[in-house]
């Protein structure tokens, strides 16, 4: 398909009236915008902006060509870092995305800020700092320098403004700047900031005319001194590219193969075997953290369902995974299992103390009944039950890591719930 | 032996949710660990991975969803997986997907709360916190499966509710359905095929034609979808809006388009609807669960009728829209109804008990362990 676009000569609203302040920087943020889109020549229905919440979020109606998404306070960078995945690994449009974004939501979406900006997802995002929150009533924010005077730090802002760009820089963008909007070469840097293939941040310092001036004293001149004083330089800061944009190295790893069967691999289990159980049974199997205790459960359910059974497995363990006790519930039936807990066990396997301790805390045993076997490793202590106990030296003849595995297969011989040959294949 | 040539395989509900979203055409998952729902986040990478699909880490919850979100802006079926405190931090974005009309599926595997309550416990105590987090109380589709099977199957249907109504849809399950291993036989899944959302047909031009990107006439009508990054412009917004996106403050076409975001679910809200009815005519009592408990009622049933007592059941597959007319349906001449559900204050229960005019409403609810059949057993008349 051949596409015949002509550029336009603008991607704004024709005649477009700004929404905002007299002397506003945004009015000037939009339209050098609107300049580096013109000057790359890109087809609008390949752009995308992505606008936050407060003023600069007025933004969207300027624009009458581009893609405009307005977006919840904070969240642009992470809807536009969502939409410009999808559209480099799934599409390869070669979209481009620019976050529209001031220095309150970007510091509430800093998060995504640098997630982005770690991703080196192929997103430009334009935070406007205008030191404050212009929308609510001028309130300070965390771009706010010392001493700056807001209805919410009446006698001067004692915390100091954070330097996004250095944050950025240490998130590992490869492009960021600061500017003015006032600077005439500010469309020049957006457009290469748009230009650079994966994650752009351009500050840009305005003034907010409306809420910063008045008793801070504060003009248009005055606020390069300003984010000097606080130790912030102005310029392209960093313009590396010496590591791949996202997309390219996910499509590097993970090639397009769309007829991967998604079962490759893994045929399922065939029942081979008729089993002459009549109903349900459950079992619970209690050992130690690492000692196989809930693959050898797995084991126990592989050979059910190749006995034609049906099964279910619930595992537990401490939190940390590695230590403690581990345990399995396995329930195999002739029939559809419907409830999946098991209220008094048909037969209980433990093998080490770390598993006897957990059955205590539980009250596991005080369940049990004259129909239950409790098939116990040697080295335990018996427990005052009515179960039926065998005892079994597992752990001092075939060691910790198979006590498990080997308890299972004397109680399938024992209890012939199944033929003992079907735990063979999976053994 | 009749079943030599079947195949099963041990799967958890976790599992059988990520193999429904791949077959429904899932292409984007982006994940943050929780525990019971990690299990879904696993197979997504390895599902979407080797297709070369995208599937990935996110920093946070909210991340997670709002990445779903942008992927399913550009055109794509999109998923996320989480538990009750990784929801809490969705919600925003829930609203925002709801707002702009944005296809989306999450799987909501409960565990039991409030706050980070117990990672490793089940529990049916989010069902109001999920269904009820918009402001303004609007309608989010809730499925809620109780085997891996429904798991798979209510996963592609998840799918197709969101892209043809484009709306955020939630798969409600909770540990015990997400993370116990069962034996699935593989020739049961039904051969289900996702619907695709409604698109604008795309087609080049030389200007620049906009979607009106919330265009409708009857309120209950849903928007033809414009990718961003296709031909047509899309004006997307999470503010009020008129039917081309703009934002706008209560005009009549703004209020309209409010009054749409509900209607579309509403005006389905029959066909909406799923549930499994087990109905003995001469029955006293009506047991009524869902999810995990919907199972302890099934063999509870089972064990009624060997003991020769006369029960009904209905098993609610669907929680939201409430199937009203299934529930009506199923109340025949029983005098009392039981209402099964893992939490204590009766959150279901609370949603629709003013359906049953004559009949004795009783709860059956307890937390920190699944309800038994014992424990349902005994309410039946």
């Amino acid at each position: 398909m051949t596409t015949t676009m002509t550029t336009p000569a603008t991607f704004m609203v024709e005649n477009c009236a700004m929404p905002f302040c007299k002397g506003c920087g945004h009015s000037h943020v939009l339209r050098k915008l609107n300049d580096a889109l013109t000057k790359l020549q890109i087809p609008p229905s390949k752009v995308n902006l992505v606008t936050d919440i407060g003023c600069i979020g007025l933004a969207d109606a300027m624009f009458e060509t581009p893609h405009t998404v307005h977006t919840t306070h904070g969240r642009s960078t992470a809807f536009a870092t969502g939409i410009e995945l999808a559209d480099s690994v799934l599409s390869d449009s070669k979209l481009k995305t620019i976050v529209l974004i001031g220095d309150g939501g970007a510091m509430i979406g800093l998060l995504h800020l640098v997630n982005a900006a770690l991703l080196n997802a192929d997103v430009t995002v334009l935070l406007c700092n205008n030191f404050l929150f212009g929308m609510t009533g001028g309130q300070h924010s965390a771009f706010s320098p010392l001493e700056f005077i807001t209805p919410t730090t009446p006698d001067g802002n004692i915390i100091p403004p954070i330097d996004m760009c250095r944050v950025m820089m240490d998130a590992r963008a490869e492009y960021v700047a600061r500017k003015l909007a006032t600077d005439k070469d500010l469309g020049e840097v957006i457009a290469e900031a748009i230009q650079h293939p994966g994650f752009a941040m351009v500050e840009i310092v305005e003034l907010c005319t409306e809420h910063a001036t008045g008793k801070n004293e504060l003009t248009g001149n005055e606020i390069r001194n300003v984010i000097e004083e606080q130790g912030q330089e102005f310029g392209i800061l960093s313009s590396a590219t010496s590591r791949a944009e996202f997309g390219v190295l996910y499509a590097d790893k993970n090639p397009r193969d769309q007829a991967y069967a998604s079962e490759k691999g893994d045929d399922g289990i065939i029942p081979q075997y008729q089993s002459t159980l009549k109903q349900q049974v459950g079992i619970v199997i209690a050992g130690s953290a690492g000692e196989r205790v809930q693959s050898a459960a797995k084991k126990l359910c592989e050979a059910a369902v190749v006995s034609n059974l049906h099964c279910t497995q619930k595992n537990d363990n401490p939190v940390t995974q590695g230590s403690g006790f581990s345990l399995s519930e396995v329930i195999i039936s002739p029939n559809e299992i419907f409830y999946t807990g098991i209220e008094t066990p048909d037969a209980v396997i433990v093998v080490s103390e770390d598993g006897m301790n957990e059955l205590h805390e539980k009250h596991l045993l005080d369940r049990l009944t004259k129909s239950t076997v409790l098939i116990l490793d040697s080295s335990l202590m018996k427990p005052h039950t009515e179960a039926n106990i065998i005892e079994y030296p597992f752990r001092k003849e075939f060691g910790g890591a198979k006590a498990a595995m080997k308890a299972i297969e004397f109680y399938v011989k024992q209890s012939e719930v199944f033929p003992v040959e079907a735990l063979a294949p999976v053994t | 032996m009749n079943h030599t040539q079947t195949s099963i395989k041990l799967r958890t509900g976790n599992q059988m949710i990520a193999e429904g979203a791949v077959k429904a055409g899932c292409r984007f998952f982006a994940g943050y660990p929780i525990t019971p729902a990690s299990g879904i986040y696993k197979s997504m990478i390895e599902l979407l991975q080797r297709k070369g699909d995208l599937a990935i880490s996110s920093p946070d919850e909210i991340s997670a969803l709002a990445y779903c979100v942008g992927a399913s802006l550009r055109g794509y079926k999109a998923m996320t997986a989480t538990s009750g405190p990784g929801w809490a931090l969705m919600i925003e974005t829930v609203q925002y997907a709801l707002m702009t009309e944005t296809p989306l599926v999450i799987a909501m595997v409960q565990r039991l709360g409030p706050s980070t309550g117990g990672a490793t416990q089940g529990a049916q105590g989010d069902v109001l916190l999920t269904e009820f987090c918009t402001s303004g109380g609007y309608t989010i589709p809730v499925l809620c499966p109780s085997t891996p099977l429904e798991c798979y199957e209510l996963t592609v249907l998840a799918f197709s509710w969101a892209e043809l109504l484009r709306t955020p849809v939630v798969i409600l399950t909770d540990k015990e359905v997400g993370m116990t291993t069962e034996s699935v036989n593989y020739e049961q899944l039904q051969l289900l095929h996702a619907a695709e959302r409604i698109s604008h047909l795309q087609k080049p031009t030389n200007g620049r034609d906009k979607a009106k990107t919330y265009e409708f006439s009857r309120l209950s009508d849903i928007p033809k979808f414009a990718p961003v990054g296709g031909m047509l412009k899309v004006t997307a917004t999470g503010s009020a809006h008129n039917k081309s996106g703009e934002l706008k403050k209560n005009d009549a076409e703004t209020l309209e388009v409010l009054h749409h975001l509900e209607e579309k679910i509403k005006r389905r809200k029959d066909g909406l609807a799923i549930v499994k009815r087990d109905v003995e005519p001469e029955a006293n009592t009506l047991l009524i669960s869902y999810g995990i408990t919907a199972r302890a009622m099934e063999e509870a049933i089972h064990i009624a009728r060997k003991q020769g007592r006369k029960v009904s059941g209905l098993h609610l597959l669907t929680l939201f829209p409430v199937p009203e007319k299934q529930i009506l349906n199923s109340l025949g001449q029983v005098k009392r109804v039981v209402i099964a559900e893992e939490n204590l204050s009766g959150q279901y229960r609370s949603v629709i008990s003013h359906l049953m005019k004559t009949q004795e409403v009783v709860g059956i609810n307890k937390i920190g362990s699944m309800i038994t059949p014992q424990e349902i057993l005994k309410e039946v008349l």
